[in-house]
């Protein structure tokens, strides 16, 4: 269950660090390092690198994402960025412009 | 807050009260509670308990040991104990005591300076 | 994903006690704040800093209400509220504001918003401009006072504050141009002018600083 949520009218520009959940209805810009699961919803938006333990893209991703267990594009998500993870899910309709390393 | 509006309007033994027609002009010293109904201008020093009533108009500094003012206060307030500043109340200077509070409707302008207490991380931001 | 936001039917936005955001926050909707948050905040709608929540940064909002710590200053449009165990070191702007017992504040307060009202005998002192009643123009300077009076976008500093000290013993506020600008400006009266013009007042400081809301 997410703990903190960002909801769809707010804007943070800047830094996100911690150890827990997150929802992105909003825009992110900068940076993000969390060691728990991010969800960036469909109203979401995030340009910044990112490092967390597992992802989940509805919304829109632009820079790179380091996820230490899994990254998972759904359906009309819009990535554009690298993704480094060991396992790496990408639905059919979503559009993904990036490179993928599954190595590390 | 009841005990002091009673006070206000029906002073007890033990309080001095200034009535609604007097000015002083000068300085006020004492060691017992007070109740301001008119004017004072000038400086007061108490160590006791002071009441500012509605219609009271200060324009001093005051030293006391605690306050409520429900009137008018211009000048720096420094108490021993707690400042209260009510609804209505009109204050107009720096106020400095361990507690102070300022309920909703009251108008203040100025200087508020408590004692906080924050971890070393924050006092470092804070100055 | 389930949202555990606060209970309300308006959107919001929290920031959990895990979480540390840098940087600029700025919306329209509410912000309950867990955590810790560094920067600046600006929004539309309401500030909740949660008892567990750090602010350091400057806040602009609606409304703010306080149960944590804020550092800097915060400016709301309709109320700042701290809670019993709130604790603010930074300065308050707004139209009203409510310190509960148990709160802990230092900085200054500034709720611009209206001049007491005159009372009987009461002289709109100090504008650092009031005329003094030497000359006739004692009766015009409370209109004008009054409309001079600018909304106090003040510089929050925490000068001596009793620059009326010099009112003492005096019952009437001094100002000298009233007389001297006389003939210059027929708007004699009109204190807000001859406060700019005014090079003789080095004593006061400038409109706009006052510290201790002269009104």
């Amino acid at each position: 269950m997410a703990n903190t949520v960002i909801g769809s009218t707010i804007v943070i520009d800047g830094e996100i660090t911690g150890d827990e959940d997150l929802v992105v209805q909003g825009t992110v810009k900068g940076r993000v390092g969390l060691r728990q699961n991010i969800h960036v919803e469909e109203s979401g938006v995030v340009e910044a690198n990112v490092e967390t333990a597992t992802i989940t893209i509805l919304g829109t991703v632009t820079g790179d994402v380091v996820a230490s267990e899994r990254a998972e594009l759904k359906s009309n998500c819009r990535v554009v960025g690298d993704i480094h993870a060991p396992r790496v899910l990408i639905a059919d309709g979503a559009s993904f412009k990036g490179n993928v390393d599954m190595d590390g | 807050m009841a005990n002091t509006n009673a006070r206000a309007s029906s002073p007890t033994s033990d309080a001095c009260v200034i009535g609604p027609q007097t000015a002083v002009r000068g300085s006020l010293s004492g060691q017992e509670d007070l109740v301001i109904e008119g004017r004072v201008e000038g400086s007061v020093s108490l160590s006791g308990h002071l009441i500012v009533a509605e219609s009271g108009e200060v324009e001093a500094d005051l030293e006391i040991e605690s306050i409520a003012v429900l009137g008018q206060v211009r000048g720096d307030i420094v108490a021993s104990r707690s400042i209260t500043i009510e609804r209505g109340a009109q204050v107009s200077g720096n106020v400095r005591a361990p507690r102070v509070m300022i309920n909703d409707g009251a108008h203040f302008d100025g200087a508020v300076e408590m004692e906080v207490d924050l971890p070393d991380d924050l006092r470092k931001a804070a100055r | 994903m389930t949202r555990q936001s606060p209970p309300t039917d308006e959107p919001s936005t929290l920031i959990g006690p895990g979480i540390f955001v840098r940087g600029r926050v700025s919306g329209e909707e509410d912000l309950h704040v867990e955590g810790r948050l560094e920067g600046s905040i600006e929004l539309t709608e309401t500030v909740y800093v949660a008892t567990a929540g750090i602010v350091v940064a400057t806040v602009q909002a609606r409304d703010v209400v306080v149960s944590g710590v804020v550092v800097g200053n915060v400016t709301a449009e309709d109320s700042v509220t701290l809670n019993a165990g709130a604790k603010l070191v930074g300065d308050i702007t707004a139209p009203r504001v409510i310190v509960a017992d148990g709160a802990a504040f230092s900085g200054n307060v500034a709720m611009g918003g209206e001049p007491p009202p005159p009372r009987k005998e009461r002289r709109q002192p100090t504008r650092r401009a009031t005329p003094k009643p030497a000359a006739a123009t004692r009766p015009a300077a409370k209109p004008s006072t009054k409309a001079s009076k600018a909304s106090p976008t003040r510089v929050a500093a925490i000068p001596t504050p009793r620059a009326a000290r010099r009112d003492e013993g005096d019952d009437t506020v001094v100002v000298k141009h009233a007389e001297v600008d006389e003939n210059k400006r027929s708007a004699g009266k009109k204190t807000a002018k001859s406060r700019k013009k005014a090079p003789p007042r080095a004593r006061v400081p400038k409109p706009g600083k006052r510290r201790v809301g002269r009104r």
